[in-house]
């Protein structure tokens, strides 16, 4: 049976080609609401992507519909964004997942191949 | 909380360069729909511009944006994974098979009137000929009375609408149906006479179409023909006849349009939705079976010389290939519906 935790988990899932900037772009408004120019350069100073804007907005629509960040008003034309208490959820589900894989992968590397 | 701004690229200064760059970005937006563009637009533009400042001017940031953009224009009509809600995306996908089995369905009627006429006059050489026809006539009817069917719940709401006095949004639509179906009916049974078959020919027992119901088919889709590309010969053509060729599709246009608003705007219940892709299932079925039938004439004809009643032209493979792709379509839509209505 699906835990309300795991749906959460899918939830980011179902955002198709848009997952992966997803991801990004929550874990870059952890920190506080930013505006579609400072979530490229803040996700590009600490993942070394540069999301394209047609493709951070794809992401950013998609995100709002699902309920996960929200628009903050305001009087400037570059409308600023922030994650909402759904979105917490599932970037933490999401981060979770994600740390699991890579400690697996980082474990069998060093069995296999010590490379850490 | 505060919000993390990084030093803005763009002057305020206004220069002649910032200006240009404002003016590619706003260009750009063109590539969303109009929704998207009110609800997005000014921020949107400001990130291009400011990327465009920082970055100069680059195609592969073009292609993204248009990309993006096309996709937002395919989910506005339940194409692509839908930003919109669940029931609003589901709405438009369902218009979306609506205009693509319509657009089936004229392709499909125009090559099956072809045939229908055809067997009013002469005794098909191929059996595979009749065949073919028994299998486009049972589906089309079957799609005829499919549309019927899923028009009830969508009429229904919308008279239960203008009776509590919200019926406004459902005006244009209505009006542009009724109107589309009032010329073509009329139209129909005025240019049918146009042909000699009418009311059923010596020969009409050996097809399963009544001689009414084809020529009226035939007077329904004569404008799909390859004599737009022979202006000469389109030119003994009565001026009447030239001007229902011209006025017919507009009529066609006038139904689809206004059927396919009809459907994004009533609110369906989720029982209703559910029955209309049921329908929509079935709609899919028939049209592939339509597409066979269609496939068998075209295998069936393949001898027949030029001027045969049962010949088959350029027009009619393309009328296939446009069949095929309507399908595609329908199934493409339909697979959004369920995905929309799984989330509602």
């Amino acid at each position: 049976m699906d835990t309300p935790r795991a749906d959460q988990s899918r939830a980011l899932e179902t955002l198709g080609r848009s997952s992966g900037p997803a991801g990004l772009i929550l874990s870059s408004l952890a920190d506080g609401p930013k505006h579609g120019y400072a979530l490229t350069k803040d996700i590009e100073s600490f993942a070394g992507v540069r999301l394209a804007p047609g493709t951070l907005y794809e992401a950013l629509t998609r995100l709002e519909a699902h309920g996960m960040i929200e628009a903050v008003e305001s009087q400037d034309r570059r409308r600023p964004y922030r994650l909402t208490a759904t979105g917490a959820t599932a970037l933490t589900t999401y981060l979770e997942s994600q740390r699991k894989v890579a400690e697996v992968g980082l474990r069998r590397l060093a069995d296999s191949w010590a490379l850490t | 909380m505060t919000v993390s701004v990084p030093a803005p690229p763009t002057g305020d200064g206004g220069d002649s360069r910032t200006s240009q760059h404002a003016a590619l970005a706003r260009r750009l937006l063109l590539w969303y729909p109009r929704a998207w563009r009110v609800r997005y637009g000014d921020e949107f533009a400001e990130l291009i511009a400011a990327e465009i400042t920082e970055r100069g001017p680059c195609w592969r940031r073009s292609a993204d944006v248009a990309v993006s953009g096309l996709r937002a224009r395919l989910a506005g009509v339940g194409m692509t994974g839908h930003p919109l809600d669940a029931g609003a995306a589901a709405r438009a996908g369902l218009a979306t098979v609506a205009a693509c089995a319509a657009t089936a369905g004229l392709a499909g009627a125009a090559m099956w009137a072809q045939l229908a006429v055809g067997l009013q006059w002469s005794v098909p050489p191929d059996r595979g000929i009749t065949l073919a026809m028994d299998l486009m006539s049972a589906a089309l009817l079957v799609l005829a009375m499919l549309g019927l069917l899923a028009a009830a719940p969508v009429a229904w709401t919308a008279a239960a609408a203008a009776v509590r006095g919200h019926g406004r949004q459902f005006r244009w639509p209505a009006v542009l149906v009724t109107a589309g179906l009032l010329v073509l009916v009329v139209g129909g049974h005025h240019f049918e006479n146009g042909w000699p078959g009418t009311g059923g020919h010596l020969l009409a027992p050996q097809g399963s179409v009544p001689g009414g119901v084809a020529a009226f088919g035939w007077a329904a889709t004569m404008w799909i023909t390859s004599y737009w590309a022979h202006p000469a010969a389109l030119g003994a053509f009565p001026a009447t006849q030239i001007a229902w060729m011209v006025l017919c599709p507009v009529a066609i246009g006038c139904v689809v349009t206004g059927a396919v608003q009809l459907l994004r705007r009533a609110q369906l219940s989720p029982r209703a939705l559910r029955y209309e892709m049921w329908l929509a299932n079935i709609a899919g079925a028939e049209l592939a079976a339509f597409v066979g039938g269609a496939v068998v004439w075209v295998l069936s004809a393949g001898d027949a010389g030029p001027g045969a009643p049962f010949r088959t032209g350029a027009i009619d493979r393309a009328g296939l290939a446009i069949l095929a792709v309507a399908l595609l379509g329908c199934a493409a839509a339909a697979r959004h519906v369920r995905a929309a209505a799984g989330h509602g």
